[in-house]
């Protein structure tokens, strides 16, 4: 039953399903340790994949394209940084609407796309490496993007536990106060870590059309977003362990097709459903093991107000 | 003091905004705008779309309004009109009830299940302080893809071929339809329970607390009022709505259960509850207006072929703009 080729292969395919879910939980990992929580990933990420897309259509270029939905990507996150750094508002409540302006927006302009064929990245398959039994397979046959995602999270590890960058974002996400009389500002801070948090979502989100999937359709996303919300908890706010976690959901991701393949009786709706249901858990989890046993930045979601005491 | 100025200027914004969006795509706006008003408003059928349009939404904005005078998001009210709309079908086509029991049933039960999907996320915010704004969002999904798995599966009708399609309710479970066209009883039931509700909220020591609540945490629990208590009512009415939003859309429209029962009337509810600032009579004005919205979306869809999707735009902007107009308005 347990084939070596069917495992090498279905690792392979874990790492390739789950690196848009990576690039989404490391972007959304920078956003909430600058204290920014950001629920509209799934419309971010939606709006990454339609705009690498058409970019990568119309240019022939499918780097234009990743790096177009990068910003694509950005300029959301840069709506929901004025609202809640800027305007103070419901961090939640405005997070939620960018999920369905970029939902409504890509389903709006990016119905004459489906169908068409892009430009898509190409595989690198490292010589030598790739050639090694299974192990080629599994780890160095992959597209530029996922080995970038690896490295990505080793950086973004460095720059936040080693730097004094990294120390003024944690700062800003744990006791603003504190970070702002030690002379940061707090809100630059967080509007960059958003920006920049939005920029590697929206790239999740062109890796998807780009990628893994080669092809743009409707609400193609399919709650990577949300999964991806999770994961940050999941990690507990870790880049380093945020690559474990995306590997592992990519990996049930494609389990779940393969079994729905070879004819496993599960059913493909309850399949569907369990994203969210695997979610909800781990939130569960999540409160009620402590918030700061947890690793949740302390000052998530509030907004920094200057010489305001709580 | 009631703000008017902030909900009038949003919606001109979004209609600027989504008109810049229809030109990029090469669509006259203003010309597409007056066939929206046009279809909706010159003609029978408009205006009983309209009314089919708005009951939904009444049910809706009032599943979130409710729950957000005690402070709450309840962003589950698409899940929970689902939850609903499914017990409705159970019953219609398995119960054998007479004819004048089915109805009433139906809505019982609708409102049983609508409530009992939003008492997960109630309960977890009462007892553990479980966000409800991702809680409700995510069991949305849940319910829908269960509605979905029964109409694929144990619920598929023997009189559809194969279509993911219930068989259509006997005679005695659907709402009647007045006119010759889709207007059906729900929008009075709307209208009414709108009414009750703002009764409820204005005139009783429930509504009285889940105002306090929501204005004023602290002061309720000097008041002696159990904030956890008002927390799971208020959402718990909120499904209840949700869930007879779903009974009605199936017994009053659709006549069947079958996926994508609902375009997106949970998430206009937020929109819609904002828009009224809560109060259930303005509910009524504001879920026309979106009701109008999604008439008007579906005649852009026929005559331009622009995507439904529109209508998410407006909605998401709509709120946006609500809210930078009371932060605005908060220090200014």
């Amino acid at each position: 039953m347990v084939d070596p080729n069917f495992i090498a292969s279905l690792l392979a395919s874990s790492i390739r399903a789950g690196t848009p879910l990576l690039y989404a939980t490391l972007g959304e990992i920078i956003t909430e340790r600058s204290g920014v929580l950001n629920l509209g990933l799934e419309g971010i990420m939606i709006t990454g994949a339609f705009t690498g897309f058409a970019i990568s259509l119309a240019t022939g270029n499918p780097w234009l394209g990743v790096l177009c939905g990068g910003i694509a990507g950005m300029l959301l996150a840069l709506v929901h940084a004025f609202f809640s750094i800027t305007l103070k508002a419901n961090q939640s409540i405005t997070g939620l609407m960018l999920v369905l302006l970029g939902l409504g927006i890509t389903g709006f302009l990016g119905r004459n796309y489906i169908g068409e064929v892009a430009y898509y990245l190409d595989l690198i398959k490292i010589p030598v490496l790739s050639d090694l039994p299974y192990l080629g397979e599994v780890l160095f046959s992959h597209d530029p993007l996922a080995y970038l995602a690896v490295i990505l999270a080793a950086l973004l590890w460095f720059i936040l536990f080693k730097t004094r960058y990294g120390l003024e974002i944690i700062a800003a996400g744990e006791k603003p106060e504190a970070a702002d009389s030690m002379g940061v500002d707090v809100d630059r801070v967080r509007y960059i870590s958003t920006l920049f948090g939005g920029f590697l979502v929206g790239i999740g989100g062109a890796y998807l059309s780009l990628a893994y999937a080669k092809l743009w359709t409707e609400g193609m996303t399919a709650g990577r977003g949300w999964i991806s919300l999770a994961l940050v908890i999941f990690s507990g706010w870790m880049p380093q362990r945020a690559i474990f976690g995306a590997y592992l959901f990519g990996g049930l991701d494609v389990l779940s097709f393969k079994l729905q393949a070879i004819g496993v009786g599960i059913s493909y709706h309850f399949m569907k459903m369990l994203p969210y249901v695997v979610t909800i858990l781990v939130l569960l989890v999540s409160v009620i093991r402590k918030r700061a046993a947890f690793g949740a930045p302390t000052a998530l979601g509030t907004p920094y107000v200057r010489g305001k005491k709580e | 003091m009631r703000d008017i100025i902030t909900p009038i200027a949003s919606i001109a914004a979004s209609l600027v905004v989504v008109g810049i969006l229809l030109a990029a795509i090469g669509i006259n706006p203003l010309e597409a705008y007056a066939v929206m008003f046009t279809s909706s408003f010159t003609s029978k059928f408009g205006l009983a779309e309209l009314c089919v349009k708005t009951t939904p939404l009444i049910f809706t904005g009032l599943a979130v309004a409710i729950p957000l005078k005690a402070g709450l998001w309840n962003i589950g009210a698409e899940g929970q009109l689902y939850m609903g709309a499914f017990a409705a079908s159970v019953v219609a086509l398995y119960s054998n009830l007479p004819g004048y029991a089915m109805l009433p049933a139906m809505f019982l039960i609708a409102a049983i299940f609508g409530m009992g999907w939003a008492a997960i996320p109630a309960v977890l915010r009462a007892k553990f302080d479980l966000n409800e704004i991702l809680s409700t969002l995510l069991l949305n999904y849940v319910a829908i893809y269960w509605v979905e798995y029964m109409v694929y599966g144990p619920m598929r009708g023997k009189e559809v071929y194969n279509f993911p399609y219930t068989d259509l309710f006997p005679d005695i479970a659907t709402l009647p339809r007045f006119f010759g066209t889709r207007f059906h009883l729900g929008f009075f039931i709307a209208i009414i329970i709108a009414i009750a509700i703002y009764y409820l909220v204005n005139k009783t020591d429930f509504g009285f607390s889940l105002r306090v609540v929501g204005a004023n945490p602290r002061a309720a629990d000097y008041a002696g009022i159990s904030r956890q208590k008002v927390i799971i009512y208020s959402m718990l009415l909120g499904g209840m709505f949700a869930g007879i939003a779903g009974m009605i859309e199936v017994s009053g429209i659709q006549l069947r259960l079958r996926p994508l029962i609902s375009t997106g009337y949970g998430y206009a509810g937020i929109p819609v509850a904002l828009l009224a600032s809560g109060d259930p009579l303005l509910v009524i004005v504001s879920a026309a207006l979106f009701g109008f919205l999604y008439v008007g979306g579906s005649v852009l869809q026929t005559t331009y072929s622009v995507p439904v999707a529109i209508v998410y735009v407006f909605q998401s902007l709509i709120v946006l703009f609500i809210i930078a107009g009371q932060s605005l308005r908060r220090r200014g």
